[in-house]
């Protein structure tokens, strides 16, 4: 059977053509297809864990913010509140402020009021005095006619103004 | 659409291929038989088509032939000449060297010296049909690799998609599946000669089921070729082998009755060195070559009922004869795929159990030292 016998010729060539191809895939293909696949093998591993690293920072990120936007509305809060304490305070001590100055205004007010009035007194009395005088004198030039009578007024009146003071 | 053309096309290459096999019948046929339908050898033309030949056949084209170069070392030395020289039994004499093909007897279909009347067989080197087969696929194989080197080169890291991406896909399933997988720490050391071996086989595969040109020739069906390959990874397994291996099978780990006086235990062993290439040369042989030839029969079948029950049984034959012929061929894709992944797997593990080392923790400073 010619079928299964090996025929020389192709048993040689078989030899010769795969010396050839090993020897060229050998020296330019496996090695550099394998090292690439390799290669790429390790990008993508390298690629996957540096996105995971990302994540993981990218939410760690988050958080922080998260955190530091909770601490900033605690520190407004606190602020505002430290403000309306403050206002408070403010305004009560202007009141306070306002209602001792107003007191010395008033008491200032109160003094020049009674120096007025004494100053007015005594003008007053001075005034009265006067009128008091010259009544006297129209009394006394109708009264001089009669002597005695005019003494005994003169003393009468004398002894009422002492009495008054 | 292009699914449907392709389709069409296909449909169209099968029609024509029965159109040259009936071409083929009647220049069998011929002189023979003057009337009715031509009367058929199927023996002769299975093995026309499984065997090798001098010439390649032009497609629907039976006796036209594109000649070969002969390639002979005789009683006088080396000898060149086209194949065309030697066609149709014609007798060539190159210098005082007289060359013939002889039609019957011992020798048939081959190239032989006749010295003074009697047929001497030369060695014979021809670039045969399949030798020419070979070549091809060593060129396509080449190109292939290359042009997936070439691409690296351009794009750097990114995976490379189209042919090349199913190439690298590929090997890289027979490298991280079969290689890796079973040899560990020795997968790069043995990658090349096994990545080789797949693909060599596979091409050859694909290129005997293409009909036309390029292909058709049936290598990985021919019993030169598998012995070959086998023998390839016979010597790489024993030159590789370790002590260890070469201990267990000189002196094996079995009680002593069973290697002294008698060693039977290493006589078992040391033909089971030998039988590991034969099952690996057998194996593949057959199956491709089983493949081919239920798609001739299946074919041949319509001439033969043809022939016995006239042109309406034959075009019945022919619409189910093709349909399974079609079907045959498909498997055979798949079969193409499995046997060069079969091959390089026994090849793998019959390399890694010649890389055995007892001594598991030690044996990865041993493997560097050597």
């Amino acid at each position: 059977m010619e079928l299964f016998t090996p025929g020389f010729g192709l048993v040689f060539w078989m030899f010769v053509s795969f010396a050839v191809l090993f020897f060229v895939l050998w020296k330019f293909a496996w090695p550099v297809i394998l090292d690439i696949v390799d290669k790429r093998a390790d990008l993508i591993d390298k690629g996957v864990e540096y996105a995971q690293n990302a994540k993981e920072q990218l939410d760690k990120a988050q958080a922080d913010a998260d955190k530091m936007l909770a601490e900033a509305r605690r520190k407004e809060a606190d602020i505002l509140r430290e403000a309306e304490a403050l206002k408070v305070q403010i305004i009560e001590e202007a009141r306070n402020e306002a209602k001792v100055q107003a007191k010395k205004e008033i008491d200032a007010a109160k003094l020049t009021i009674e120096q007025a009035k004494k100053e007015a007194e005594l003008s007053i009395r001075e005034e009265v005095g006067a009128i008091a005088l010259r009544i006297a004198e129209k009394v006394v030039r109708q009264n001089m006619s009669d002597d005695k009578a005019q003494t005994r007024l003169v003393n009468t009146l004398i002894d009422e103004i002492e009495n008054q003071n | 659409m292009k699914k449907i053309i392709i389709g069409i096309l296909a449909v169209v290459l099968l029609c024509l291929m029965s159109l040259g096999f009936s071409d083929a019948m009647h220049s069998n046929a011929e002189g023979s038989h003057g009337e009715g339908l031509p009367k058929v050898d199927p023996k002769e033309i299975i093995f026309e088509h499984l065997g090798d030949a001098y010439g390649w056949e032009l497609p629907f084209a039976h006796h036209r032939r594109i000649p070969l170069p002969i390639i002979v070392y005789g009683t006088d030395g080396l000898h060149v000449f086209s194949s065309s020289r030697v066609a149709h039994g014609e007798q060539y004499s190159d210098g005082a060297a007289t060359f013939v093909i002889p039609a019957e007897g011992e020798n048939k279909g081959k190239v032989v010296e006749l010295v003074n009347g009697a047929e001497v067989k030369p060695y014979d080197i021809s670039i045969t049909k399949n030798v020419l087969a070979v070549f091809i696929t060593l060129i396509l194989v080449i190109w292939c690799a290359l042009s997936l080197v070439k691409w690296y080169k351009n794009n750097g890291n990114k995976a490379p998609k189209g042919f090349i991406g199913a190439f690298e896909a590929i090997m890289m399933f027979i490298y991280d599946g079969v290689i890796k997988s079973t040899l560990k720490e020795n997968a790069r050391r043995f990658a090349p000669y096994l990545l080789t071996v797949f693909f060599f086989i596979f091409m050859m595969n694909l290129l005997g089921l293409t009909v036309i040109f390029p292909g058709g020739a049936n290598l990985t069906g021919n019993i030169a070729v598998t012995m070959t390959l086998a023998i390839m990874t016979f010597l790489v397994t024993n030159i590789f082998g370790t002590k260890h291996y070469w201990k267990d099978i000189f002196w094996p780990d079995v009680p002593m009755w069973l290697k002294c006086p008698l060693p039977i235990m290493p006589m078992i062993e040391l033909f089971g060195i030998f039988t590991k290439p034969a099952a690996l040369t057998i194996r593949l042989f057959a199956n491709m070559m089983g493949g081919h030839m239920i798609v001739i029969v299946l074919t041949l079948l319509i001439f033969i009922f043809a022939g016995v029950g006239g042109y309406a049984v034959g075009g019945a034959t022919a619409v189910v004869s093709v349909a399974f012929s079609i079907f045959m061929l498909l498997i055979d894709v798949l079969v193409s795929f499995i046997q060069a992944y079969v091959f390089t797997m026994l090849s793998t593990i019959f390399i890694s159990l010649a890389q055995e080392n007892p001594h598991a923790e030690h044996g990865e400073h041993e493997q560097k030292n050597d």
